[in-house]
């Protein structure tokens, strides 16, 4: 009798078959880590089709902003299968875009085309994750014509490190007041002027706020609390900035920078016009009528936009000392360096800044575009408040934000000691002080 | 095991020595195949992570240029690194407190849940309290957010309906980790729960019904009954809820991300930053070594304990 025939007879043991369900279960195991078989090939005859490259390109946008742009890839570059993913924010601005950027790389994820904005350019060229763009405007009189005259040259700029344009500019942002206009109304006040100043700012709050913990609480103003370029929005307008002008060193022992700040924790401990900003949802409140007055950039008027509310507009950031001053940041696309197919990824960062993406990203509420052309446009207008022009035109003096390339790492430390002031648990001066002892080291290390 | 299996065993058993040993050589690579594949899995996700782990210790890793050797650098540093030792303090708070809660009111809420009931209440109270397992972190989080925001947060607007001051229990050190611990709390000891439930249908009845005749209560009943009986399953419980909670990452990040400050950071959230933020994978390797030698200790140090109070039927 074989085994085979010894193994099959009716009163198996139970070894037996715990022996056979083992042998029978590796043996799927292994199955299953072997390579497939390849399938047949039904067209073994025929002539092989050309299979469009695949280029895939990463933004800190809503995806839906491209839906658009998708399609017309089809048409415009047949040749190329265009993908747009979402690179995740982590938990702050473009930092934690750019560290989670920087690990899907790391992690060997294709990614051919990068969104990336100045805060952090800097860390992506330092990290050698982008190529530089000359070469491809060299060989590119169209693009490269667009880029030096329908680009400003702040824009462009921005955009560049050692002189090389790493990022192809597509949109870009200030902040600015935004006020709840019926609220001013009912309140019988004017509409701010361009140039008011902090105490017109501190006035006006006095009098819109109404706060007595209650449900019918009525906030004046609130902030972040926290990002570089919230914050720049305050100390640009106090003549000030909490880098060095190189952005190699802190500067947060400014007396102008305690300055503002103090201003800005008052408006919560002090006048108690502005909330605690943690867990504080300022969207939905402004929409709501329960904030009237919040420092945004244009893709605020996205929110906006969705939650149809439109009794609102737009004014500077109230101003201190020096000149008048607007935060400017812009972002752009890239090749990535570990791209396999470069030049067709600069074909999809082409097609990515182009004018009809630059509308689509406008209908939608998004970001200012790069294209001076577009924001000429009268569907710039249209998707905005009654001042909407005011979005453009300040490039002529906007300053850029501080953009280190250790940017990622500024960030949290601003973040960590600002959230110690606006709880009232630390004074101006100590937190700025522990601040600057944190960062002062880490600011040292690129200067070695 | 049937009769006709045991008596064929026992005849595998008298056969020749030689036939013995095939047997038991056929049995041990039954045995190795079975276990095979979990094997690979903990070599592959969990033995080789360890040791990875343990050499970037020793180098400068970035995750994008190639690693330089540091030496024990990382190592002194973490001598000097202030901010690890305070955060240290947060998630031992963390760990304390969410331990004892998970474990305190898992229990009871299994006790209460044992008792004779309407089976749709039944039914209802274990599904709404096991609910928020189920449930995302993140979702979960965006909404305790809105509750405990300290201006027009919903908890604040009712704690002034009864005249008190509003609580800043997301901006303030000294509540920022409470806030945590409730959030925690409220979403893991429906899992814990669980286990107890399970652990008390266990419990033979006929325990409970000589307690009765010997005219023990509730109370004494709960003390010299279920205590003793549900040691094993309590013991379990707690030594899971302590590694999981010193591992606490994305029911904090979501609540506080860690702040204000370093208040609420925990080790999980500080080693990420190192990571995945420095990108400093050395210290970040460094820091979670000195995790691993804790948790490790902390558990031998509970087996050690379990001695005292753990018993087996």
């Amino acid at each position: 009798m074989s085994k085979l025939q010894t193994l099959s007879h009716q009163n198996m043991s139970r070894r037996d078959m715990l022996r056979i369900a083992g042998i029978g279960t590796a043996g799927a195991a292994l199955a299953a880590c072997a390579a497939p078989a390849a399938a047949p090939d039904a067209g073994a005859e025929s002539e092989p089709a050309m299979e469009p490259v695949t280029v895939i390109a990463t933004t800190s946008m809503p995806v839906n902003t491209f839906d658009n742009a998708l399609d017309r890839s089809m048409e415009r570059i047949p040749g190329i299968a265009m993908e747009v993913n979402a690179n995740g924010w982590g938990e702050g601005g473009w930092d934690g875009y750019s560290d989670t950027l920087l690990t899907r790389i790391a992690g060997g994820e294709q990614i051919d085309v990068i969104m990336i904005a100045i805060e952090g350019l800097r860390l992506l060229t330092a990290k050698n994750v982008l190529v530089a763009l000359d070469d491809f405007l060299a060989g590119d009189a169209p693009a490269n014509e667009i880029l030096q005259n329908d680009v400003h040259v702040t824009l462009r700029e921005m955009l560049q490190v050692d002189g090389k344009q790493f990022e192809y500019p597509f949109s870009w942002n200030n902040m600015v007041m935004y006020y709840n206009t019926a609220i001013f109304e009912e309140e019988g006040l004017d509409p701010p002027s361009t140039d008011w100043t902090w105490d017109d700012f501190l006035e006006t709050c006095l009098a819109v706020a109404n706060v007595t913990g209650g449900a019918d609480d009525r906030f004046a103003y609130s902030f972040w609390g926290a990002g570089m370029f919230g914050m720049a929005a305050w100390y640009f307008n106090n003549d000030v900035s909490p880098l060095s002008d190189d952005w190699l060193d802190s500067n947060l022992l400014d007396p102008k920078v305690a300055e503002t700040v103090q201003f800005m924790a008052d408006l919560i401990l002090e006048h108690k016009v502005a909330p605690s900003p943690e867990g504080w949802d300022e969207w939905a409140q402004f929409h709501a009528g329960n904030l009237v007055m919040r420092t945004c950039g244009r893709w605020c008027i996205g929110g906006s936009l969705e939650a149809e509310f439109d009794t609102y507009d737009i004014q500077y950031q109230p101003h201190r000392a020096g000149p008048l001053k607007t935060v400017a940041g812009t972002d752009g696309w890239g090749v990535s360096t570990s791209s396999e197919n470069p030049h067709e990824a600069w074909e999809v960062v082409k097609l990515l800044s182009d004018t009809d993406t630059s509308i689509d990203m406008v209908q939608l509420g998004g970001n200012i575009p790069a294209l001076r052309s577009v924001a000429e446009m009268p569907v710039f207008s249209e998707y905005g408040p009654p001042s909407t022009a005011l979005f453009y035109e300040s490039l002529d003096f906007a300053a850029t934000v501080p953009s280190p390339t250790n940017f990622n790492i500024v960030e949290p430390i601003l973040n960590r000691n600002y959230a110690t002031i606006w709880n009232g648990e630390r004074s101006v001066e100590e937190a700025l002080q522990a601040a600057h002892d944190e960062l002062q080291p880490e600011m040292d290390k690129l200067k070695a | 095991m049937t009769s006709t299996a045991l008596s064929e065993d026992r005849v595998d058993r008298q056969a020749t020595p030689q036939r013995s040993k095939a047997l038991a050589r056929r049995e041990a690579l039954a045995g190795y195949l079975f276990a095979t594949p979990a094997l690979l899995g903990l070599l592959v996700f969990t033995a080789l992570p360890i040791v990875a782990s343990l050499i970037l210790i020793f180098l400068h890793y970035d995750l994008l240029t190639p690693p330089k050797w540091a030496g024990a650098e990382n190592v002194t540093r973490l001598a000097t690194d202030s901010r690890m030792f305070k955060i240290y303090w947060n998630t031992l708070r963390l760990t304390v407190g969410v331990t004892l809660f998970n474990n305190v009111l898992g229990l009871l809420l299994a006790v209460g849940l044992n008792r004779a009931m309407p089976w749709g209440l039944r039914y209802v109270l274990r599904t709404s309290i096991f609910f928020p397992v189920m449930t995302t972190t993140a979702s979960l989080a965006v909404v305790w957010r809105f509750l405990l925001t300290q201006d027009r947060g919903v908890v604040n607007f009712l704690i002034g309906q009864i005249g008190l001051d509003p609580v800043p229990w997301l901006s303030s050190s000294a509540w920022a980790l409470v806030s945590a611990m409730i959030y925690d709390v409220w979403k893991s000891c429906g899992y814990l729960m669980v286990i107890y439930l399970a652990g008390l249908q266990g419990i033979p009845a006929v325990y409970y019904e000589a307690a009765r005749i010997d005219g023990a209560g509730f109370w004494q009943q709960f003390r010299n009954v279920t205590l003793p009986l549900i040691s094993p399953t309590a013991f379990f419980a707690i030594v899971i809820s302590l590694i999981g909670a010193f591992q606490i990452f994305d029911n904090v990040w979501v609540l506080t991300e860690g702040g204000p400050g370093d208040a609420s950071r925990v080790i999980a959230m500080y080693i990420y930053e190192k990571a995945f933020r420095g990108f400093e994978m050395g210290y970040a390797s460094a820091v979670s070594f000195t995790l691993f030698i804790i948790l490790i200790a902390l558990t031998l140090l509970q087996f050690l304990g379990a001695r005292r109070w753990v018993h087996y039927e």
